[in-house]
């Protein structure tokens, strides 16, 4: 046990044994008021803060995306509704004092979930029925496969953050799944970035990678996934680091792209003054944080994988 | 704000002069351009800008070479000379007159005849396909026509150049024909239209793939990817697309070349030793004549012919070139007939370039009873080609046109490219009558030998096919269409049955060249732009050998 | 006969981004046609009306597209398409040739005008010629069938599709640059497009297209 540090700091690291074997811990342990933050408190909020810009994201993506597909299937209307009331869902979360699950956060996480899981479906369809089937036209030109992950992410890391919080509230433990938290988050996270790669590197081979910064998504996520990885799976102070080091690059990339894709806009024809067209046509303003919201939960697991392991 | 300056009749005064020429990028932009003085000989003057003389005048520059490049029409500047109309676009088209005649005129302008700087490409629908390798020795392989005198692997090397150069956006893998590199820029979206013959393609067991166009699909350099706004055949306002005007010529300048706009050229100087000495050409109301040390006739297929005819001298009297007899003759052009249909589902065509989509297929089966090929693409005509069609060839006039008309956004339909077989009847000649500079006009006779009406008849009997296939209704045919140009001054390896030999350089006096599709001594199945930009490539390479071998 | 893109014009597009200014200056000149005649006489102008109002019957409700004087203009500044057919003469005698004919084909048939017949027996005499079942000597030669379709049909009929009227009529989009197209899959419009009046959806169609900008 460390004795350096302030005490609110050991409390938030503490373990049940830290407590049991030192006075002045279960002094300061013994609940006055009910006490409003669990020990993973803090990368709950980044979770659900991480939800919030992955639903914001895919709210304004799947808009757009949409209206130019002009609502034709009702069904259309569910992703942009879902990413809403995913972002009310995190913003309350963030805000709520008790980190516990909420049975409203919850459901509609899973609705997003569901939805994401259906709308990738019909997004596969919609490619495999065009004329040609499943190959680079329609993958370039169909409906992205990538976009409804996206939302289920979204629901995902919202759950976990719900999950994580709600195990340690009535296990002590930060579990998800079963399993260690901040691994399990690893992995989730680790995975989700590399299915945003795929749908930024299919989309960036479509626009033939005209200008050297579309390599920038195919080649810094992966690193941050791979070393978050690493991470998970050996966590020493060098490689915690990293990961952080390559995530905190991640979640400004998701930035930057934003910055990087209105560029491209305006090098459409007629530039933003027709953007009616460039905006619908051009590249995805809104897509690029999601790099920024998985690196975020990314550092949430990395949070809980440092306190595991003291 | 360029809105209100006005901007100088491209057709008023020559844009390219006094050590500039237009930058097509910037409205009302400037790039600077090095000039030669007419009276001191130039290594190359090039007559015309097109596909041929554009790319050539861009590579020999390129190569160090001094260039002078003629062209008989304007120096446009897309972004502020180009309308969105039919009509105000024909300034685009080679409108002088000409006579046709024959069983099949050919009608002129806008499906083969270009008139400024960048030539047909200006107006070209950008589709762009290689040839079928067997058909350089389609003689020898497939048993029609003559060999090419130029093997398929060398060209294969030329396609690869030139796609590059044009930055063809294309699909991943070609369905068709040995293995090439993958297209610069991946192929556009395939519009409405286009999934019709995608659908009619594939229910009778045809391959069938998005079609590689000289139009990017993402930004490139200054060019922005394409907005779909379908006017490719009247000009493109943005310059996505990438004809010679803005991607060989600006080149061509950058590395010193001239361009002279409104330069008709009347006549190409030989002297007693035979050769070629310059050219006589009437810019801004005088004939003028540039020296050179070689001349390049680079016209296409009609004005090509016409120049060199136009030039016979005491030692040349039936033109120049000609002591084959064959200037002027092989004419060939490619059969277009289509078959259109409507479908419940609004298509609106006209969103994106004409052809989204091709399918080859009867270009590589040989199960035919015909010599030759053809493909056939998707289509997306603007009102006034539409309502020439139905007029033209349903004959529909008064309120069923009127009506018919109303149906415009249900239309689709499909258009063949087919090879035309060489027939010496087919042919330019000089006419009596003379044009505005008080030159010769020509003569075209054209009709369709019986290889290309049985060729013709299997292509209407399979778009049909495939378009009832694809669930079109009310289907009929345009029985008779053409498109581009070829073979009035064909290459090979004997004088006696050629006009130039493989270097395109011309049998009888060495310093004239011919660089464009006059040169096919056979057209193939496909739309020839490409074809002709990759023997100007070769071209220029073999010009530069030639040279280091003191053989110019 | 009601419009099928009811309430469109693609003229109330003209001053957005569909438009570009050399767009402008040319529909503004065609729209501002000089009514003529200038090439024609007086007479073949009153044959060439009612031949053009033949080949495009238009709508009493709306202004005519003036088909006579884009054909008098065409022949006036003798705008070339760039052929000619060995067996027809200049396009304007070409057509001088031919309105003199139509008028004797009606005065020997009917004894009348042409522009005096009923829209039935015009119509026969244009489906005559069209056949090429008209010659003699007021024909000079000129075969009936191919000055009916390179001349009549071809000038007339290209004359109306060049007009925004009839781009109206038809649903057409119109100019666009610098803003194309987005959606190019089948059965889907962008908002600057024409919106077409199924049974049942006039009212919805056309306040559409009362919003197309």
């Amino acid at each position: 046990m460390k004795t350096t540090a302030p005490p609110l700091a050991r409390l938030m690291h503490a373990t049940r044994d830290d407590v049991r074997h030192s006075p002045r811990l279960r002094e300061a342990s013994q609940p006055i008021e009910p006490v409003a933050a669990t020990p993973a408190a803090g990368p709950v909020r980044l979770l659900h803060a991480a939800a919030a810009i992955l639903g914001g994201s895919v709210l304004f993506d799947s808009a757009v995306e949409h209206y130019r597909g002009s609502f034709q299937n009702r069904a259309m209307f569910l992703p942009p509704i879902s990413a809403m009331l995913n972002i009310g869902s995190s913003a309350h979360g963030i805000a709520s004092r008790d980190t516990d699950a909420h049975p409203l956060r919850s459901l509609s996480y899973v609705a997003s979930l569901a939805i994401g899981a259906l709308g990738a479906g019909f997004h596969l369809y919609n490619v495999t029925k065009r004329v040609g089937g499943f190959g680079w036209q329609n993958l370039f030109y169909g409906a992205p496969l990538g976009a409804p992950a996206a939302l289920a992410l979204s629901g995902v890391v919202g759950l976990a953050a719900d999950r994580i919080a709600a195990n340690e509230k009535h296990t002590g433990e930060a579990t998800l799944l079963g399993l260690p938290a901040g691994r399990t988050l690893a992995a989730l996270t680790s995975l989700g970035l590399m299915g945003t790669v795929s749908e930024a590197g299919l989309m960036h081979f479509r626009g033939n990678f005209q200008n050297p910064a579309m390599y920038l998504p195919v080649t810094l996520p992966p690193v941050a996934a791979g070393v978050l990885a690493g991470a998970a799976l050996r966590p020493t102070r060098r490689s915690r680091k990293a990961a952080k080091t390559w995530l905190g690059v991640t979640s400004v990339l998701g930035v930057a792209g934003v910055a990087l894709h209105c560029y491209g806009v305006s090098r459409a024809m007629g530039g933003w003054r027709n953007w009616r067209q460039n905006v619908v046509d051009g590249p995805p303003i809104p897509a690029p944080p999601s790099f920024t919201g998985l690196a975020l939960a990314g550092l949430a697991a990395l949070t809980l994988i440092e306190r595991a392991s003291r | 704000m360029s809105s209100d300056r006005p901007v100088a009749d491209p057709f008023a005064r020559p844009r390219a002069a006094q050590g500039r020429a237009p930058d097509v990028f910037e409205r009302g932009g400037w790039t600077s351009m090095r000039e030669y003085r007419d009276d001191e000989a130039v290594d190359f003057v090039i007559v015309g800008t097109g596909a041929g003389g554009g790319t050539l005048a861009t590579r020999l520059a390129e190569k160090g070479f001094s260039v002078v490049a003629l062209d008989a029409g304007p120096y446009f500047r897309p972004l502020d000379d180009f309308a969105s109309d039919e009509t105000e676009q024909n300034k685009l088209y080679w409108t002088d007159n000409r006579i046709v005649e024959g069983n099949d005129w050919m009608i002129m302008g806008g499906k083969n005849s270009g008139k400024s700087v960048g030539g047909s490409t200006v107006h070209f629908a950008m589709v762009s396909l290689r040839f079928r390798p067997e058909w350089f020795k389609a003689r020898t392989s497939l048993g029609y026509g003559v060999d090419w005198p130029i093997d398929w692997r060398e060209m294969w090397g030329y396609y690869r150049q030139a796609e590059l150069a044009l930055s063809i956006s294309g699909p991943v893998t070609y369905p068709w024909g040995p293995k090439r590199p993958r297209y610069p820029y991946r192929a556009h979206p395939v519009n409405a239209a286009g999934m019709i013959l995608a659908k009619g393609a594939e229910a009778m067991g045809m391959s069938w793939t998005p079609t590689p166009l000289a139009t990017v699909s993402a930004p490139h350099g200054k060019s922005p990817p394409c907005v779909y706004r379908g006017f490719c055949r009247f000009g493109c306002s943005t310059n996505a697309k990438q004809s010679a005007l803005v991607v060989w010529i600006p080149r061509a300048v950058a590395a010193g070349a001239e361009i002279r706009d409104l330069a008709m050229v009347g006549r190409v100087e030989t002297d007693a030793a035979g050769l070629a000495t310059g050219v006589h050409y009437m810019r801004e109301g005088t004939w003028r004549f540039q020296k050179a040390r070689n001349v390049v006739v680079a016209g296409y297929a009609v004005e090509t012919p016409r120049l060199l005819l136009m030039s016979a001298s005491d030692k040349f009297p039936d033109g120049l070139a000609n002591s084959s007899g064959l200037v002027g003759k092989n004419l060939m052009t490619q059969p277009n007939q289509a078959v259109f249909g409507d479908v419940e589902e609004e298509i609106r065509w006209s969103k994106a370039p004409p052809s989204t989509t091709i399918t080859e297929h009867w270009n590589y089966d040989d199960r035919k009873d015909f010599h030759g090929g053809y493909c056939w693409m998707g289509q997306g005509p603007l009102p006034i080609e539409w309502a020439s069609v139905q007029a033209g060839s349903r004959g529909l006039w008064g309120d069923a046109l009127v009506q018919n008309m109303k149906n415009y956004n249900h239309c689709v339909g499909v258009k063949m490219v087919g090879e035309a077989m060489a027939d010496e009847n087919n042919r330019v000649t000089l006419a009596d009558e003379t044009d505005q500079y008080g030159l010769p006009i020509t003569r075209i006779h054209y009709s369709w030998t019986d290889n290309d009406k049985a060729l013709i008849a299997h292509g209407l009997d399979q778009m049909e096919h495939s378009m009832r296939a694809a669930g079109v209704r009310n289907t009929f045919r345009q029985e008779q269409d053409a498109n581009h140009l070829g073979g009035t001054a064909r290459m090979g390896d004997d004088p006696r049955a050629s006009v130039v030999d493989a270097d395109c350089r011309s049998w009888d006096i060495r310093n004239l060249w011919v660089c464009d599709g006059s040169v096919f001594p056979t057209v193939g199945g496909v739309n020839p732009s490409l074809t002709i930009q990759a023997v100007a490539l070769r071209t220029a390479d073999r010009i530069e050998a030639l040279a280091q071998r003191g053989e110019l | 006969m009601t419009s099928r893109f009811p309430g469109y014009d693609v003229l109330a597009k003209r001053n957005t981004l569909s438009w570009n200014e050399p767009t402008r200056r040319a529909i503004d000149k065609r729209i501002a046609v000089p009514p003529g005649p200038r090439f024609f006489s007086v007479t073949e102008w009153e044959t060439l009306c009612a031949v053009c109002a033949r080949i495009v019957p238009q709508p009493r409700d709306r202004p005519p597209v003036p088909l006579p004087a884009y054909v008098d203009e065409k022949m006036f500044e003798n705008q070339s398409d760039g052929y000619r057919f060995a067996e027809l003469p200049p396009q304007g005698e070409a057509w001088k040739t031919g309105l003199a004919a139509i008028e004797a084909e009606a005065q020997a048939a009917h004894r009348a005008g042409f522009h005096e017949l009923a829209a039935t027996e015009q119509d026969a005499l244009l489906r005559r010629m069209q056949k090429g079942e008209l010659d003699g000597p007021p024909w000079r030669g000129m075969p009936s069938a191919l000055f009916f379709n390179k001349h009549v049909l071809h000038d007339i009929v290209s004359a109306y599709y060049a007009h925004p009227t009839a781009w109206s009529e038809i649903g057409w989009a119109g100019p666009a640059s610098p803003r194309g197209f987005v959606r190019l899959d089948k059965g889907m419009r962008d908002p600057w497009e024409a919106t077409e009046a199924y049974p049942g959806k006039e009212d919805k169609a056309r306040r559409e297209n009362q919003r197309v900008v």
